[in-house]
């Protein structure tokens, strides 16, 4: 089986756009707070899930969806709606994070597949088994946490209860455990796992200081710095610099991406099924040509033919950007 | 050429870009996105509640700016000289093609912010969204001059290779530059 | 009206042993709290340090009359670590889950849920009510009228908010210690000893913010929930969490239950606490659904 390619749709025409590029998958959410990339302007209203899952199906695409916050207390409607929009559109899989809306799921729609979402950080053995044993889970998108090394030896350890895993392999990247970080509720009052947004455009300032340069603040609180006149990076608040014991850097992380490329063989190797790609916020430009180059790695890679050629293609992706293997790499913790 | 920062655009070029009047350019461009909201109404219902935001929109190597309101077929577009600029809800700074790379889908959301050649004030979620609808949209610059058949066809093609080999020749990036 | 509970949460820090034992014969002789964790829940790595000690601590804690429940690691990830969380889920002394990963060795056993398992709704307990949760300290980001819904649903179950102490915030695989002080995670040389309280994090202008202690990211501010007992109860809230800190324990525990008790108002037991000198600015914003580093006034 080739390696499947799982890849961001913000809106329907970038959803057009991925599935015209080669994507095996495509995925996306609803237009609330259902879903973790809950920005203004961006995601799928029912209606337009519809016609997306229309649009892929007819050129051979899957489309996944994603309902992956956790369900406000006393507020469950939403997400019971959401799940079943998911099944009527004719979906091929729903991505959950909350049991709540698992246990839901599973109950109701026992036809739905269903994907563990990465905002459930399940990262072991045993909670990958709990995951398909107590909800018939049948894929699990790994966290950005875990090693080649590791993600093999997860692979062999679930084998017997047939989950297959997807891994991120490009776009933005999260330092802190999916799904179990709260820094950004901590400045702004609007928790990701409940509303779907970290570090939320509502609560970002640019603030032009003259002669001591651009501050950019979410919630009042400084995330970075930038000279005089040089435009300022958007405020995600992991990717700041910030002060501790009399240094200042980008403690939690460097404002760099993901970009896993060169690791393709080898996460075949550990076994897993399917390579996501990040970014349902990006353009449909930017997907058409991530996808499009990933696609062909992916085949150069089925097809046997050298690496090279797979690295050099992905190569052109990344000029001038800073990049990362991440967490697959051991020095990066 | 080397000199030219920031894909600014060169002095002669800038001369050229000059309207005629500032008038007549807001009431054509507040006439081309009402007749796109009567001809896609479901286009703006991305914009929520931000519909009715105020959007200053500044070329930096221009010497005038604009006010957008998106608000469908109430929409408008209002132009001003950059000596008397009006305040609005979210001011968006920049070279003009980067701006137009906003409208022609050649940058996105997160090049926006990231490719730090734009800079941002105000109501930043305003911007995410209209930048988002602008990117379900598939705007072709014949949509905003409202040409349609043939002419369309040709007419698109011809603006976006000029404004992709203006890019070039000015040395901004024709793709979304990553974080 | 029940009695609202006192527990003492895990020590997330990386304390001595020494500092440990000495700790809790302290809190056994001397403290209020009716329920007291011990463990370590932060990093796998401080294991071999602590571990010796916690035989002799439940055994001086029981003593005293102290329910006393282990708390398990909240991002399990090597063998060792797994291997020790199954084996600590499954002994004698109930134990408190941090992770998913412990629910396969629990086995019909009662369990208490952590504040790092995310249960935002009703639903969500239910399922762990239904497994045999006793308790479940709730998330912290969780606004008290969430609280007041979910203990409503699940009346068998004891929510618990975390009431004292900075707020555990998120949790990575890497070490933030160890990149700060330029050493890889795996030769860390537990460098996190330094900071028994965390080490603070301010933004480049200045402002008071994160404080690190590990692979763990916590407030710089410090949570102070101070309920009166009827407005606890009015919540469904059965137990307050008081999270240790290098400050006079013994003192934050009497202190709440006085105020629960009727004997001192929130005001009162705000001074009192302030006196003891906090690592970080009073707040409470999470409890009211705003921004976690606020301080508002609670009605």
């Amino acid at each position: 089986m080739s390696l499947e390619l799982v890849c961001p749709a913000g809106t329907p025409s970038a959803l057009r756009a991925a599935v015209d590029a080669g994507a095996h998958s495509v995925y996306c959410g609803f237009r609330d707070e259902t879903n973790a990339r809950n920005f203004p302007g961006l995601n799928f209203s029912p209606a337009e899930l519809k016609e997306g899952v229309r649009y892929a199906h007819q050129r051979g695409a899957k489309v996944l969806v994603a309902v992956n916050t956790f369900a406000k207390a006393g507020a469950m409607e939403p997400w019971k709606k959401a799940v079943a929009n998911v099944e009527a559109a004719g979906a091929d899989a729903i991505i959950v994070a909350d049991i709540a809306v698992l246990d839901h799921a599973a109950r109701h729609h026992p036809d739905l597949r269903l994907h563990l979402s990465v905002q459930a950080a399940a990262a072991t053995p045993e909670a990958i088994a709990f995951y398909a044993d107590t909800f018939g889970v049948r894929r699990v998108v790994l966290p950005r946490v875990l090693s080649v090394e590791e993600i093999k030896k997860l692979n062999s350890a679930v084998a017997s209860t047939g989950v297959e895993t997807e891994v991120f392999v490009f776009g933005g990247l999260c330092p802190m455990a999916e799904g179990r970080c709260a820094l950004s509720s901590y400045a702004t009052g609007k928790s990701p796992n409940l509303v779907g947004v970290c570090s939320p455009p509502d609560f970002v300032e640019y603030c032009d200081e003259g002669a001591d340069g651009t501050a950019t603040r979410l919630g009042g609180f400084t995330i970075d710095r930038f000279a005089p006149g040089a435009p300022a990076g958007y405020p995600t608040l992991c990717k700041g610099s910030f002060v501790a014991g009399g240094k200042t850097s980008h403690l939690f992380e460097d404002p760099v991406s993901l970009n896993a490329a060169s690791l393709l063989p080898r996460l075949r190797e550990a076994g897993v099924t399917a390579l996501k790609i990040e970014g349902r916020q990006r353009g449909k430009g930017y997907i058409a040509e991530v996808v499009r180059t990933f696609r062909k790695a992916v085949d150069a890679l089925e097809a046997g033919r050298p690496q090279v050629e797979a690295e050099a293609m992905l190569a052109g992706l990344v000029e001038g950007g800073r990049q990362t293997s991440g967490a697959y790499q051991k020095t990066w913790r | 050429m080397v000199d030219q920062p920031n894909g600014e655009l060169p002095k002669v070029l800038q001369i050229l870009a000059r309207p005629a009047g500032l008038l007549p350019l807001g009431i054509v461009l507040t006439q081309a996105v009402r007749r796109m909201a009567r001809r896609r109404p479901t286009l703006f219902e991305r914009l929520d509640e931000h519909r009715h935001a105020s959007f200053l929109v500044e070329p930096s190597d221009l010497d005038f700016a604009f006010v957008l309101v998106p608000d469908g077929e109430q929409a408008s577009v209002r132009s001003y000289s950059k000596r008397a600029l009006p305040s609005a809800d979210v001011h968006v700074k920049g070279p003009i093609l980067m701006l137009l790379g906003l409208l022609d889908g050649t940058f996105d959301g997160d090049a926006l912010f990231f490719n730090r050649v734009l800079s941002v004030s105000g109501k930043t979620d305003a911007l995410v969204a209209l930048r988002n609808t602008i990117e379900d949209a598939e705007l072709k610059p014949s949509d905003l001059l409202g040409v349609t058949g043939r002419g369309a066809a040709f007419l698109d093609s011809a603006v976006l290779r000029a404004l992709a080999s203006a890019r070039r020749v000015v040395g901004a990036p024709n793709m979304g530059a990553m974080p | 009206m029940a009695r609202i509970g006192l527990t003492l949460g895990p020590c997330l820090f990386n304390w001595s042993a020494e500092r440990l034992l000495a700790f809790y014969r302290g809190i056994a002789e001397n403290s209020v709290y009716d329920r007291v964790h011990v463990g370590e829940v932060v990093c796998g790595k401080r294991m071999p340090f602590s571990d010796p000690v916690w035989p002799e601590v439940i055994e001086t804690l029981q003593s005293a009359g102290k329910e006393v429940v282990i708390s398990t690691l909240a991002m399990p990830s090597t063998v060792r670590e797994r291997k020790a969380l199954a084996e600590l889920v499954s002994g004698d002394v109930m134990a408190e889950i941090n992770d998913i990963t412990a629910l396969a060795s629990l086995e019909g056993r009662p369990f208490t849920v952590g504040p790092l398992i995310n249960v935002y709704n009703e639903a969500s307990a239910a399922f762990f009510a239904g497994r045999g949760a006793k308790s479940i300290c709730l998330p912290v980001e969780l606004p008290l009228s969430s609280v007041a819904v979910i203990a409503k649903a699940c009346e068998g179950l004891e929510a618990e908010v975390f009431a004292f102490g900075r707020l555990p915030l998120a949790l990575s695989s890497r070490c933030y210690h160890a990149r700060l002080h330029g050493l890889h995670k795996d030769s860390c040389q537990f460098i996190c000893d330094r900071d028994p309280d965390g080490l603070a994090v301010d933004t480049v202008d200045g402002q008071k913010f994160l404080a690190i202690n590990g692979i763990q990211t916590l407030s710089d501010g410090v949570q102070l929930f101070l309920p009166t007992a009827g407005e606890a109860s009015a919540h469904g809230i059965k137990r307050l969490r008081i999270s240790p800190h290098t400050l006079d324990m013994v003192t934050v525990g009497a202190t709440y239950r006085r105020l629960l008790d009727g004997e001192m108002s929130p005001t009162e037991a705000k001074e009192s606490l302030l006196a003891l000198g906090l690592p970080g600015a009073p707040v409470n914003g999470y409890l009211s659904g705003g921004v976690g580093a606020s301080q508002l006034e609670l009605a």
